[in-house]
C-alpha cells in the first residue's frame, strides 16, 4: 500500500472530512491528489495543511460542466487519472412526507446524479489498472428515520459498484463501495440536522455499534475519517487486485448485526 | 520490521492453498506463525517455505480435544493469539438427494463445527485488538448445483462473523469474514481432474469473471492481511469478497 507513488489521485468532497482524511493519506504515500470541491475557502486551507503533492479545483459535482472542466484540467496537466474516489455527497434530512421536490432534487443531483457522472467523465482518463470508489454509507442497508433520499441514493451508488463491475471489469478497471458508519466529521451541521435528530443520532451512536477500542482513551465508539482513508487506500491499491463490485462497511460493526 | 511484528498469528489449514499463502504474507510482515493442519508431511514441508517464526500442529478441527491442545500449546509457547485465520475446510460435491449423512457430517464438522470450536477453544489467549478471519466464500450468497452442505456452512460461518461481533465487539476484538471467488488452487489437481480439465476450466472462469481472471491465493492472503491489521481498525462483522466482481453482478 506504499506504492502509490505518482498516482494521480481524484477525490470530490475532498476539502473536509472523509475527503480530505484520505487525500492527506494518499499525499503522504507519494500520490498526486487533486481535490475538487464546492467550497472555495476549504479547498484554499486544504492546499496549506497538506502536505505533498495537491491540486485543488473549484467543482459542483452536480453541474456536468463543472465535471468536464475539471477532466480537461486533469488531462493538460497529468494526462490520466489512477484512481477516483467519488466522495462528494450532502443531504437534507428530514421526514418523508415533508420532502419537497426541491430537497429530493438538492440530494439526488449531488449524491447520485453527481456520482454517476464524475465517473463517467472522468472514464476517459483512465486505464487498465485504475480503480474506482464510490462512497455510500451504512444507511444504503439500514433505515434511519429522516433519510429517506439520502439512503436511496446510498443504495443506489452501491448498485453502480455492481454495474460498473459488470461493464468495467473486462476493461481493467474495478469499482467498488466504502459504506462509513458514525463518522466524526462536520456533516450533521453541514446537511442541517435537528437538535432532535442529533439527538437520536448520538443515542443511535452509544447504543448500535458493538466494536469498542480499548487501550487508548481518543477511541470510542465513533469512527474517525481516518479509518474510512484506509479502506479507500487499501481498495485503490494492488493489495485489492481482485476485488470488484463490493460494499465494504467501515462502522465498527453497525450495519453488520 | 513488518506491521505485524511482534503479533502472533494462527492459521488452520495453514500448510497448503490459501492458508499456506496466507501464512507466508503474515510472516514477511514479520508475525509469529502457528499452522495448524491435518496433513503431517504438507506441515513439515511448509515451515520452511513460510520462513521466520514457525510453530506446527497437527490437528483435526472437528475434534475439540485437539483444539484444546492446541490452545495449551499456543499458550505454552506464544501465551497468547492476535490473529486468527480460521480457514480449515473440507469440501464434498454431491447432489442434494444423494447426500448420506455421512457426508454431511464430513463438511459440517469440520467448516462449521471445527471454525465454531476452533475460534472457542483459543479466545481465552486473545485480547483487545485482536482480529478474526473467517473463511467463507462466494457459496454464502450463491448458489452451485451440488454444494448444498458447503454453501450451507458457508453461509453458517458468515453469520458467525456477525455475532461474534455483537459479543466480543464490545471486548475490542474484531471478527470479519473473507469470501474467495474462484481461486486456483491445488484442490482441482487433488480432486484427479486432468491438465487438460483444469485448462478448460481456466478459461471458462475467466469468460465469466469481471475483471477477466481466476484468483490467486495471493488475493486472498492480501485481504486477511488487511483485515488482520491496523488499517481495519473499525472492520468488523463484514464480509470481503474477494473474487473480481463474480458474485456482485
Amino acid at each position: 500500500m506504499e506504492r502509490q507513488t505518482g498516482k494521480v489521485v481524484v477525490i470530490t468532497g475532498g476539502a473536509s472530512g472523509i475527503g480530505l482524511a484520505t487525500a492527506k493519506l494518499f499525499a503522504s504515500k507519494g500520490a498526486i491528489v487533486i481535490i475538487a470541491d464546492l467550497d472555495r475557502a476549504a479547498l484554499d486551507a486544504a492546499a496549506s495543511i497538506i502536505d505533498g503533492d495537491v491540486d485543488v479545483l473549484s467543482c459542483d459535482v452536480s453541474r456536468i460542466s463543472d465535471l468536464q472542466a475539471l477532466r480537461a484540467h486533469i488531462e493538460k496537466k497529468h494526462g490520466h487519472v489512477d484512481v477516483v474516489f467519488a466522495n462528494a455527497g450532502s443531504g437534507r434530512p428530514g421526514p418523508f412526507e415533508a420532502t419537497t421536490e426541491e430537497d429530493f432534487d438538492f440530494t439526488v443531483d449531488t449524491n447520485l446524479k453527481g456520482t454517476f457522472f464524475t465517473v463517467q467523465t472522468l472514464l476517459p482518463l483512465m486505464r487498465p489498472g485504475s480503480s474506482i470508489i464510490l462512497n455510500t454509507s451504512i444507511q444504503s442497508v439500514k433505515g434511519f428515520p429522516g433519510f429517506t433520499v439520502y439512503a436511496a441514493t446510498k443504495a443506489a451508488i452501491r448498485s453502480l459498484a455492481r454495474t460498473l463491475t459488470a461493464e468495467l471489469g473486462p476493461k481493467g478497471i474495478r469499482t467498488n463501495a466504502v459504506a462509513p458508519g458514525y463518522i466524526n466529521t462536520d456533516i450533521r451541521r453541514k446537511v442541517g440536522m435537528s437538535e432532535e435528530m442529533i439527538r437520536e443520532d448520538n443515542h443511535r451512536l452509544e447504543t448500535e455499534v458493538p466494536l469498542k477500542r480499548l487501550g487508548s482513551p481518543a477511541l470510542t465508539a465513533v469512527g474517525e475519517p481516518e479509518e474510512i482513508a484506509k479502506a479507500v487506500l487499501f481498495l485503490a491499491s494492488e493489495e485489492a487486485d481482485y476485488i470488484s463490485g463490493i460494499e465494504i462497511a467501515v462502522d465498527g460493526g453497525t450495519s453488520q448485526i | 520490521m513488518g506491521k505485524l511484528d511482534g503479533k502472533v498469528a494462527v492459521v488452520t489449514g495453514g500448510a497448503s492453498g490459501i492458508g499456506l499463502a496466507t501464512a507466508m504474507l503474515l510472516a514477511a510482515e514479520s508475525a509469529k506463525l502457528v499452522i495448524v493442519d491435518f496433513d503431517q508431511p504438507a506441515l513439515d514441508a511448509a515451515v520452511p517455505i513460510i520462513g521466520g517464526d514457525v510453530t506446527t500442529f497437527r490437528c483435526d478441527v472437528s475434534k475439540i480435544s485437539d483444539l484444546k491442545a492446541l490452545g495449551a500449546v499456543i499458550g505454552e509457547r506464544h501465551g497468547r493469539v492476535d490473529i486468527l485465520f480460521v480457514n480449515a475446510g473440507n469440501v464434498r460435491p454431491i447432489p442434494f438427494e444423494a447426500v448420506t449423512e455421512s457426508d454431511f457430517d464430513f463438511t459440517v464438522d469440520v467448516n462449521l463445527k471445527g471454525a465454531f470450536f476452533t475460534v472457542h477453544a483459543l479466545l481465552p489467549l486473545m485480547q483487545a485488538g485482536s482480529s478474526i478471519i473467517l473463511n467463507t466464500s462466494i457459496q454464502s450468497v450463491k448458489a452451485f448445483p451440488g454444494f448444498s452442505v458447503y454453501a450451507a456452512t458457508k453461509a453458517a460461518i458468515r453469520s458467525l462473523a456477525r455475532t461474534l461481533t455483537a459479543e466480543l465487539g464490545p471486548k475490542g476484538i474484531r471478527t470479519n469474514a473473507v469470501a474467495p471467488g474462484y481461486i486456483a488452487t491445488e484442490i482441482r489437481r487433488k480432486a484427479g481432474w486432468t491438465e487438460e480439465m483444469i485448462r478448460e476450466d481456466d478459461l471458462r472462469i475467466a469468460a465469466e469473471v469481471p475483471i477477466r481472471r481466476g484468483g490467486m491465493p495471493e488475493d486472498i492472503a492480501k485481504a486477511v492481511l488487511f483485515l488482520a491489521s491496523d488499517e481495519a481498525d473499525y472492520i468488523s462483522g463484514v464480509e470481503l469478497t474477494v473474487d473480481g466482481g463474480v458474485a456482485q453482478i
